[in-house]
């Protein structure tokens, strides 16, 4: 891949903007909490704006100045995440609430993702498609079961998504515009892995935040299928910047000698789940 | 699907992956290791006070158990135990439990700590049984990424076993050093069968699930925050090393049901 520094600053600095535009209604939002909980207001106004620095500097990692993902369902995807989640009720809820718009921004994101020729077109990678297929089914799984959950606590359902990354995520996926088939399964693979280390940290850490042991138990069921995400996506992304796509495949065990040693642990590079990426608790909460 | 045939030169992209790994490695050990370490700090701060469960041991030990035996069902192995040699020899480095298990005075998450001990100690068994047998040349040809796969899960559950330990051992409890009792007879039955490297992936997959489950559902059950933190630490990481598992074995890259479809929700009913 070729880099334009200067392209490069030009949309990390109008991502870092939109950012901060999508970060205003949750800093409203927790400004509204002042009276409820100061203490509690700063903690959360600390912790948006850690992830915000946290993310943008995810994308300078992710994307490293390369042209990036393609157009062609690029304006789709800003259309789908034009209104984005903002915040508000129970603890539970609210926890539950930004998961929902966590996976809601997964699926909208899958979906896009799925138009594009070189990840749900005839020239993909067969393996690549049933995976983003499969993987955008299982989120939108994950989303009724949250509001399901959502709802058992009589709050309100968020059909949203998070506030936070969509200017991220909408920045990603104009810069698609002119990529190579692989620079763009590349940028589309770096992005997915992104949102689903955020997904998998957020729910880890979530365990130990909701109160209900149905919710602790629905988050257990959950973070561990994110976390396999993240290893596909991680050994997938290995494979393309190997330029040998080709071994991105499904096939009887004999073929498995033609991997290369790292495939075997380039999925999994901790032995402990970090949380430092988690989404803040209340940052997709239902107002 | 395309197909994984064609041998490729991957002399280039060797490279470049090995060094990717190093670059994990060094990530692994500056961030993971004193993660480890400050999740286990904080969970033995949070563990004082935290009250026994005197029923949560048993549906562990008892989940553990129904897990492995289920997963020893689905297990395709040959009909010749080629490696009972090897799985003898190993065998002498297994340190079974002699007395009760959990250990007297262990209640609640501190009797849970030394069930995940004595679990991760068994898949650190099976996994440098498996080792010692893929070099002995007992399982046939052994694909590089079985080697980097097996090595690493064998580090990471060498990991968590400390983890566990230095919980126990910051109460004033006494280090698990032994395999888990209830499943250690299955494993080695079972590792004493494996012909290949087919059926070490199997009974690998068996074991990773019996963990990932039994974590998953102790994550909901465990008292103390701190505890329920470790846990949930470790479980995407066990479901992470199945997930690959099924990839090395040409299989769809997650979690499933014994036919083959791709589960949204990871079950416990390993660990039930």
């Amino acid at each position: 891949m070729t880099a334009d520094p200067r392209a490069l600053a030009e949309l990390l600095e109008e991502s870092q903007d939109l950012h901060a535009d999508a970060m205003r209604p949750t800093h409203e939002t927790l400004d509204e909490l002042v009276e409820r909980s100061h203490s509690s207001r700063d903690d959360d106004l600390r912790s948006n704006l850690d992830f915000h620095e946290d993310h943008a500097r995810g994308l300078r990692q992710t994307f490293g100045g390369a042209t990036l993902l393609g157009a062609a369902g690029g304006a789709a995807l800003v259309g789908v995440l034009a209104s984005a989640a903002s915040a508000s009720s129970s603890k539970d809820a609210q926890v539950l609430q930004t998961a929902a718009s966590i996976e809601n921004l997964a699926v909208a994101t899958y979906k896009t993702a799925l138009t594009l020729p070189y990840i749900g077109g005839a020239t993909a990678n067969g393996v690549v498609t049933k995976f983003a297929q499969v993987t955008m089914g299982q989120h939108a799984q994950h989303a009724d079961a949250f509001n399901s959950a959502i709802a058992s606590l009589g709050g309100k359902p968020q059909h949203k998504p998070d506030p936070a990354f969509v200017p991220v995520v909408n920045k990603a996926v104009k810069s698609l515009s002119g990529a190579t088939a692989a620079q763009g399964a590349l940028g589309v693979v770096g992005l997915a892995l992104e949102l689903e280390n955020i997904a998998a940290e957020t729910y880890v850490k979530d365990t130990t935040l909701v109160r209900s042991i149905s919710n602790k138990a629905l988050f257990a069921s959950i973070m561990g299928i994110e976390a396999q995400h993240v290893a596909v996506l991680l050994a997938v992304q290995a494979l393309l910047k190997a330029d040998a796509p080709q071994l991105i495949s499904l096939s009887e065990p004999a073929t498995l000698e033609a991997l290369p040693a790292s495939a075997g642990n380039v999925g999994f590079p901790n032995a402990f789940y970090q949380t430092s990426n988690a989404a803040p608790a209340k940052q997709g909460a239902v107002k | 699907m395309s197909k994984r045939t064609k041998n490729v030169d991957v002399a280039g992209s060797e490279t470049e992956l090995t060094a990717m790994t190093r670059d994990l490695d060094d990530l692994h050990h500056d961030v993971a290791v004193p993660s480890m370490w400050a999740g286990v700090s904080n969970m033995i701060d949070g563990m004082r006070g935290a009250t026994a469960r005197p029923t949560s041991r048993r549906v562990f030990l008892m989940g553990t158990g129904a897990a492995v035996a289920s997963g020893a069902a689905l297990l395709a192995v040959g009909s010749t135990p080629g490696l009972a040699a090897a799985a003898t020899r190993v065998e002498s480095h297994l340190h079974l439990a002699d007395a009760a298990f959990p250990p007297a005075g262990l209640e609640g998450d501190l009797a849970v700590a030394a069930v995940a001990a004595s679990l991760e100690n068994l898949a650190v068994f099976a996994y440098q049984s498996g080792l010692a047998a893929a070099t002995a040349g007992k399982l046939g040809t052994v694909p590089p990424a079985i080697g980097t796969f097996a090595t690493t899960a064998l580090s990471h559950h060498t990991q968590h076993a400390a983890a566990w330990n230095a919980v126990l051992k910051s109460r004033g409890k006494a280090k698990v050093t032994v395999t888990n009792p209830t499943l250690t007879p299955t494993i080695q039955a079972n590792f004493a069968k494996v012909t290949d490297i087919t059926g070490l992936a199997q009974l690998a997959l068996s074991l990773e699930n019996a963990a990932a489950a039994t974590y998953q559902a102790e994550t909901s059950k465990l008292k103390s925050t701190a505890a329920i933190g470790l846990s949930a630490s470790i479980e995407p990481v066990e479901m992470q090393h199945i997930a690959i598992l099924y990839y090395v074995m040409g299989m769809y890259p997650g979690s499933q049901t014994t036919a083959g479809t791709p589960i949204a929700f990871s079950s416990t009913s390993a660990a039930a």
